[in-house]
């Protein structure tokens, strides 16, 4: 097969309608007759609704229902079963289905209205009373509910151990470090809020418009509580404004919107505010992380003791897994302990937030290992370099495709590495305080199951359909590109859809799953449609193919097959079909879940981060100046989307490192930064110029593309590189992110 | 839901929602294909076609008229005094390409031209437009022909979930209008109202510094009726 359409930097196909305005986000599918919903958020944290008066609402102009646990519509309590194709909860609780309240912002009544303005008004006229008690909002205050989760919710073990580490970190003759590093509450705050335009076609058809990264995932949620069979059920979602995360599960505004079209008879939308995004769609639970390493004077380490303590909600149990998915993965280490803690605090339910896990836990953990680099007197390539792990530190196999010195090397070289003074203090621009800092990202490859189909029509456009999701990432792009390169169509006769649930199914737009995912499926797909085409060749007395052994034929070029052993025997895809008297042929794939048998290679992506800071000592807020990222990720789809998933990863990295916290409010548990002027994200004034390079070959061992996702690994490792540079720019070692001017001044 | 549900919508719309509710029925998603639609129903508002609510509004006893341009297009609206001028946009006349991001002024999505300057049409109730000339980032383009902003996002990959792109397109139209684009540090500061949570600032900055050394037609053109 020749490639001539993977691995170029195909601008984005759906580039156009993005730019005019023409993409369409849930919020926009405006139906004739739509009611607009409103919510009232619960002012406490804790405690019992005492009395709810909606009568002024009620009375409002243009109000249609107001809804509260006392009158809305009791529904099941769905069960999805995520392993089998089934949606993600992380709020396991049906809103409105009784008087208690487990944290702030939690949805006590819903208003709906003709338009958007009478809604947002009478919801400001209902009258909520609580019996409020004083809310758990941290382990201290929640020491109660402490617990070791064995597992997180995709089966994983959290806690690991092997080797001797107290005997290491006991041994007087190694050189240790030890220190806590804390990672704040953060809030995915994609640009478009949550939003559901949801409305009934009699009492048992649903569609549903929903701003979600797994159509098919609420499609099973919503259907199972409403007590209806999936295909009752249509979701769409045709572009997702952002996710990272936080569009992943089913969260209550969708049924809640769904309920409220239900009980008004109308179609209801309910777009979430921007506070609401702040309780209503999850976020990354805060971390505190005791790292303990342990290395002989060669840098060698002898232990890594990785102690992970995060905050989950009273509404269903979800565990960030930081240790296991950094400190497990990451170093050749003869003992490594790795440990999970759990609290139960009055805060509304966290969620994955891009690399879960890896992402606060590589920032633990590459910080540790810069502090070890300094007391070993130790470059930190180096001391990275002479702890590479070949082989899974726990699984005892070969990592496939494994390019991480390449990563080094390369990034070494492009950011001018060799020229760092080690010393902290000791680089300047000016006046400027100027601080280098490195750190490794990893993120594993992981794959799902997809289904996909592949239409070839005589006319020689092709359409392949899988229910996958873009949420920028270029998902659209990419998997035309897959699709045309595999079926041997040029790229502007093939339409690629998703994001309906009436397409084959296609898994949740995360784990940075997708590309291999689907991709594969697509791969199959068209397998299995040139499979037809060659079928009809060989038995076609007009054929150069007649009388072939179908396993003698394949795609030779673009919309030919041809005899492998004799070449100059092809025949075309449209003489095929002419000559069959067909209108199209299709094919599809049903990719069954991996067998049972473990793969004799571990799947896992690795990278540097190499960044600059510059620091004005008088007042001490971090400009990152230069970053450059190297990624090993496999076979690269297209660098144009490949690089922008990086620079967007490098660039979330950067806020999580210098900006972004959300702050609760002691007394009543409320988020006080919920808002985008008190929830700062990155500006363009914040974003450096961003270099990012790729190494590395294609997995094959993965995939039939040999690619490995790369819409996380690009934020993992990134804040830890970013805090270092800030140590060795200023000698200042800040353990909690994130490192604000304040934090410097001391 | 059948057909006429969707009437107040341009034809193309009408077609494409017609698929989407096709019960039953696989549905055929090929949005970027709508791109001539987009167009067309630009077309159709600068004839003054357009219809303007998606159905009835109900305005109130205290509603008020106001009169505006959009894109080219007179319209009369008679509106709650609430309604933003963003609202307006988006839930009375179906131009949902300025999005609403924060409803707060904070984030850039809803960002407009209003008589040439860029403004947050969130902030801004719609009644105070009375006589305004707004151009959202549908009336950019001239028919199938890109605003050379839009272009030099297309190629330099200025987004990614194309959330924030409309407000930082009409906002890097201004912001190159404006001068404020000499280098990149000047770019990025004058563009930081515009939130991008996929963190596609790099190439939006590549973008502008492409597109500003050409010749603005569509804006040009189009602020040329503006007194």
């Amino acid at each position: 097969m020749t490639n001539t359409l993977v691995g170029k930097p195909v601008d984005r196909v759906d580039g156009r309608l993005k730019v005019t305005g023409g993409a369409r986000y849930s919020a926009e599918f405006n139906a004739a007759g739509l009611l607009h919903a409103a919510l009232v958020l619960s002012t406490v944290s804790k405690g019992k609704i005492t009395a709810i008066d909606t009568a002024a609402a009620e009375a409002a102009p243009g109000v249609r229902s107001v809804l509260t646990h006392r009158n809305a519509p009791k529904l099941k309590e769905p069960k999805p079963d995520f392993a089998n194709g089934g949606g993600i909860r992380n709020e396991e609780r049906i809103p409105l289905s009784d008087d208690k309240i487990g944290y702030g912002g939690q949805y006590v009544a819903l208003v709906v209205a003709d338009t958007f303005e009478r809604a947002a008004h009478a919801a400001s006229l209902v009258r909520v009373s609580y019996a409020a008690e004083p809310p758990e909002l941290n382990k201290e205050q929640a020491s109660a509910t402490k617990r070791k989760p064995k597992e997180n919710d995709q089966g994983e073990k959290t806690q690991l151990k092997k080797g001797d580490v107290a005997a290491a970190l006991a041994d007087a003759s190694l050189v240790k470090i030890e220190a806590t590093y804390e990672t704040p509450t953060e809030t995915h705050n994609p640009m478009e809020p949550s939003a559901t335009v949801a409305m009934w076609e009699g009492e048992d058809r649903l569609v549903v418009f929903d701003a979600t990264q797994y159509v098919k995932g609420t499609q099973d949620v919503v259907a199972q509580a409403f007590g209806l069979q999936r295909a009752q059920v249509r979701v769409i979602c045709p572009f997702v404004g952002g996710g990272f995360g936080c569009k992943g599960a089913v969260w209550p505004h969708t049924i809640l919107a769904a309920m409220a079209a239900k009980v008004v008879k109308a179609p209801v939308k309910l777009s979430l505010s921007r506070h609401a995004m702040f309780s209503g769609t999850g976020h990354r639970t805060p971390t505190t992380q005791k790292v303990a390493l342990a290395a002989s004077r060669d840098g060698k380490l002898h232990a890594i003791r990785h102690h992970v303590e995060t905050l989950m909600s009273p509404f269903g149990e979800f565990v960030e897994t930081c240790g296991a998915r950094s400190t497990g993965v990451m170093y050749a280490s003869p003992a490594i302990e790795v440990e999970e803690t759990l609290y139960e605090v009055n805060v509304a339910p966290p969620t994955f937030m891009r690399a879960p896990g890896e992402c606060p836990g590589t920032y633990a953990l590459e910080c540790a290992l810069d502090e070890l680099s300094y007391a070993l007197k130790m470059d930190p390539v180096a001391l990275r370099l002479a702890n590479h792990a070949d082989n899974h530190p726990f699984k005892n196999k070969p990592f496939s495709a494994k390019h991480l010195k390449e990563a080094y090397a390369l990034g070494a070289e492009k950011f001018g590495w060799s020229r760092r003074k080690p010393e902290p203090r000791a680089m300047r621009d000016g006046p400027l305080l100027v601080g280098w800092g490195m750190a490794t990202a990893t993120y594993p490859g992981y794959k799902m199951n997809a289904e996909a189909k592949a239409r070839l029509n005589a006319d020689g456009t092709a359409r392949v359909q899988c229910a996958t999701h873009d949420l920028g990432t270029g998902a659209y792009t990419i998997f035309t590109q897959i699709s045309a390169q595999t079926l041997g169509v040029p790229l502007e006769k093939v339409t690629f859809e998703l994001g309906s649930s009436d397409l084959p199914f296609g898994p949740v737009a995360g784990g940075s799953n997708s590309t291999a995912t689907v991709g594969s499926a697509i791969y199959d797909a068209a397998q299995d449609l040139h499979n037809q085409l060659i079928a009809l060749a060989v038995l076609d007395p007009q054929s150069p193919l007649r009388g072939l052994n179908p396993g003698d034929v394949a795609l030779a070029a673009p919309g030919q097959l041809g005899s492998k052993s004799q070449p100059a025997k092809t025949d075309s895809f449209a003489e095929i079909l002419r000559r069959a008297g067909k209108e199209f042929v299709e094919g599809e794939a049903r990719m069954k879940p991996e067998s049972k048998e473990a793969p004799p290679f571990e799947f896992q992506s690795f990278g540097a981060h190499f960044v600059e800071v510059k620091i004005d000592p008088a007042v001490p807020r971090v400009q990152v100046s230069r970053v450059v990222s190297v990624m090993n990720c496999g076979q690269i789809i297209n660098p144009k989307t490949a690089r922008s998933q990086v620079l967007g990863g490098v660039i979330m990295g950067i806020g999580m490192a210098l900006e972004e916290e959300t702050v609760y409010d002691p007394p009543t548990g409320l988020p006080v930064t919920r808002n985008l002027a008190d929830y700062h994200v990155p500006v363009n004034a914040d974003a450096p110029s961003v270099e990012a390079y790729f190494v590395g070959e294609p997995d094959y061992h993965f995939n039939p593309l040999g690619a490995r996702g790369l819409g996380e690994i690009g934020i993992t490792g990134a804040a830890a590189a970013v805090a270092n540079a800030v140590f060795h720019a200023t000698g200042q070692r800040v353990r909690d992110l994130p490192i604000t001017p304040d934090k410097l001044l001391i | 839901m059948t057909d006429s549900d969707f009437q107040s919508l341009p034809p193309t719309r009408r077609d494409f929602l017609r698929q989407l509710a096709a019960a039953g029925a696989a549905v055929t998603l090929a949005p970027y294909f709508l791109a001539p639609s987009f167009a067309e129903a630009r077309e159709t508002a600068a004839a003054g076609a357009m219809e303007t609510a998606l159905s009835p509004v109900p305005a109130g006893p205290e509603a008020v008229d106001v009169t505006l341009t959009i894109n080219g297009a007179k319209q009369t609206l008679k509106l709650d005094p609430r309604v933003s001028l963003l609202d307006a946009l988006r839930e009375r006349l179906n131009l949902t390409g300025s999005k609403k991001g924060c409803d707060h002024g904070q984030c850039g999505a809803c960002t407009v031209l209003v008589n040439g300057r860029r403004i947050n049409s969130c902030l801004s109730l719609a009644v105070t437009h009375e006589g305004d000339e707004v151009i959202t980032i549908e009336g950019l383009a001239q028919g199938n022909e890109l605003h050379p902003v839009q272009s030099a996002f297309i190629k330099h990959d200025g987004f990614q979930c194309g959330y924030c792109t409309p407000g930082q397109i009409c906002s890097a139209v201004a912001c190159i209008a404006e001068g404020h684009t000499k280098h990149d540090d000047e770019i990025r500061e004058w563009m930081s109202g515009n939130l991008c949570r996929c963190g596609a600032y790099p190439n939006i900055v590549a973008a502008i510094n492409e597109a500003k050394g050409q010749p603005q037609p569509a804006l040009k053109r189009q602020l040329s009726s503006v007194s």
